[in-house]
């Protein structure tokens, strides 16, 4: 019941994205209006496209070829990055050393790394998941080793003085309170994941919906050019909406009770 | 005063932060079902006596016996688990200590009603939970894994007066009714003499002298005149001088 509750509240919040959204239509309707079809296709007619392409097997194959690599590398790089974050927050010394290492790796523009993958790996889908990795990567390294260097001390003197060992108190303290600090991390990875692998397949020519916004260019098919930018911006939507935020809804909820206007479960 | 066992042992304790001597050769025993308070000027040391003989941190020099089954710590905040609703954090002692989760429930009801909590407030999480309620909350988590020897770190500073006299008279009445022995760490007078049996006085600097004095009667059966009497006269005694002349320690 309480379930049914929240994703009733949870869905019904749409509306306000919903409104957000159909702000960004109307600018590009107006956009539409002043430059013409041939160089902004409205809206609707873009819709239209993508209502066209979504059921042919090609589009279904590049999406899922796009959606593989880039969950590969969201899976590889939240994975790696979040242990050695976790691990390198219990050591000054390691959080000393990491810490302009990961400026470094950020400060390489992903488009860097794509030429670098391009001749490590060639024209396959695994340098567009490397790309992706070695971009997101950092993001949940610094998110694991803040969370980790930032826990509350005194919560774990408290667990200690109950003769909690090592591994429970990171359990039950050291755990949740990371969660609130990986989850951003998680979000804008998910959401790098997308539009790196896009980036990659479309300079790499190695299939995927990156391959085809790439023969779209070429042939000036500019509405097809703007479905299929639609559809990848639609996939990042979906996973950040469908997947992440309901699941930290889940896991925070008792952020919500702390809230000032006192919205309880 | 239950019996004459001894609990727990302090000899001659030293310690010292960034080689600034807080503690030297600092002896005490805590008998059976004894409850000790430890009171001195703020920066003298007396959180640390308490965090060396709750195990939290370990003595440059001395040692400690401890002779119990089991303790507990009540700080100075509640230190309750946000993420966790009251009841949970209740349980989370008994759980740090292995109890099945179906064990737990029916103890941290009792520990809630002891402490004066609410079925209706054990849901709620600590962000919608009053100071005072928090800290009754840490109290009850302290009370429910059934500890032998607990101590308290200046528990009731932070809440109000009225409430500060019912949160006394609860760990009063906890001590009482479960015999076990506490070290209570406070800075105001009137409190040491209402909860504890003895009271301890460190000077302000590690080389002054330690002050001990025995409180007659019982806690919980002194009457609010003997208190505030004994108070009085002491506030008056030199040796209490330096709890009342406000001054931080010098470093």
């Amino acid at each position: 019941m309480a379930f049914f509750g929240w994703a009733g509240r949870y869905l019904w919040s749409a509306w306000a994205g919903a409104c957000g959204l159909l702000c960004i239509a109307a600018a590009w309707q107006g956009a539409h209006e002043f430059y013409g079809s041939f160089i902004l296709p409205s809206p609707l007619e873009t819709l239209r496209e993508v209502a066209v392409i979504l059921p042919e097997p090609w589009f279904v194959r590049a999406a899922g070829e796009t959606a593989i690599r880039s969950l590969t590398g969201f899976a590889l790089a939240v994975g790696i990055g979040t242990l050695t974050g976790a691990v390198a927050g219990y050591s000054f010394a390691a959080m000393r050393l990491m810490r302009p290492v990961v400026t470094v790796i950020l400060g390489v523009p992903p488009i860097a790394w794509i030429v670098l993958a391009l001749i490590w790996f060639g024209s396959s889908g695994g340098s567009a998941v490397m790309t992706v990795v070695v971009a997101a990567l950092p993001i949940s390294f610094a998110g694991g080793l803040e969370g980790v260097a930032t826990r509350d001390r005194a919560l774990d003197a408290m667990a200690r003085s109950f003769g909690a060992g090592v591994w429970l108190r990171f359990r039950t303290l050291t755990v949740p309170h990371l969660i609130s600090y990986l989850f951003p991390a998680w979000t804008t990875t998910a959401g790098t994941a997308w539009k790196v692998t896009v980036m990659a397949e479309l300079l790499s020519n190695t299939g995927g919906i990156g391959g085809e916004l790439a023969t779209a260019r070429a042939l000036f098919d500019i509405p097809r050019v703007m479905a299929l930018i639609v559809a990848v911006v639609a996939f990042a939507l979906l996973t950040e909406y469908a997947l992440l935020h309901p699941l930290r809804d889940r896991l925070e909820r008792w952020r919500e009770a702390g809230l000032p206007w006192g919205v309880k479960r | 005063m239950g019996g004459q066992a001894v609990k727990l042992v302090l000899e001659r304790v030293g310690h010292a932060f960034l080689g600034r001597a807080v503690l030297e050769d600092f002896d005490l025993a805590l008998t059976d079902g004894e409850v000790v308070a430890l009171i001195g000027p703020s920066g003298c040391g007396k959180t640390t006596i308490l965090q060396i003989a709750a195990g939290l941190l370990d003595p440059l020099r001395g040692r400690v016996r401890r002779h119990y089954r089991r303790h507990a710590v009540v700080f100075q905040e509640p230190r309750l688990l946000p993420w966790l609703a009251a009841r949970d954090n209740i349980a989370y002692g008994l759980r740090m200590n292995g109890i099945a989760r179906d064990l737990r429930a029916a103890m941290v009801a009792q520990r809630a009603q002891d402490v004066g909590l609410s079925a209706h407030d054990l849901d709620k999480y600590p962000a919608e939970l009053s100071g005072g309620m928090r800290q009754r909350v840490a109290v009850a988590r302290a009370l429910a894994v059934r500890p032998d020897m607990v101590y308290f770190d200046e528990p009731f500073t932070a809440v109000d007066v009225g409430l500060k006299r019912i949160l006394q008279d609860l760990v009063i009445e906890a001590a009482a009714r479960e015999q076990f022995s506490a070290l209570f760490v406070t800075h105001d007078l009137s409190e040491a003499v209402r909860v504890a049996h003895r009271l301890v006085l460190l000077p302000r600097r590690a080389d002054g002298t330690i002050v001990e004095r025995a409180i007659a009667g019982e806690p919980g059966r002194r009457s609010e005149r003997a208190i505030f009497a004994l108070v009085e006269a002491w506030s008056a005694d030199p040796a209490f001088r330096e709890l009342f002349d406000g001054r931080e320690s010098l470093h």
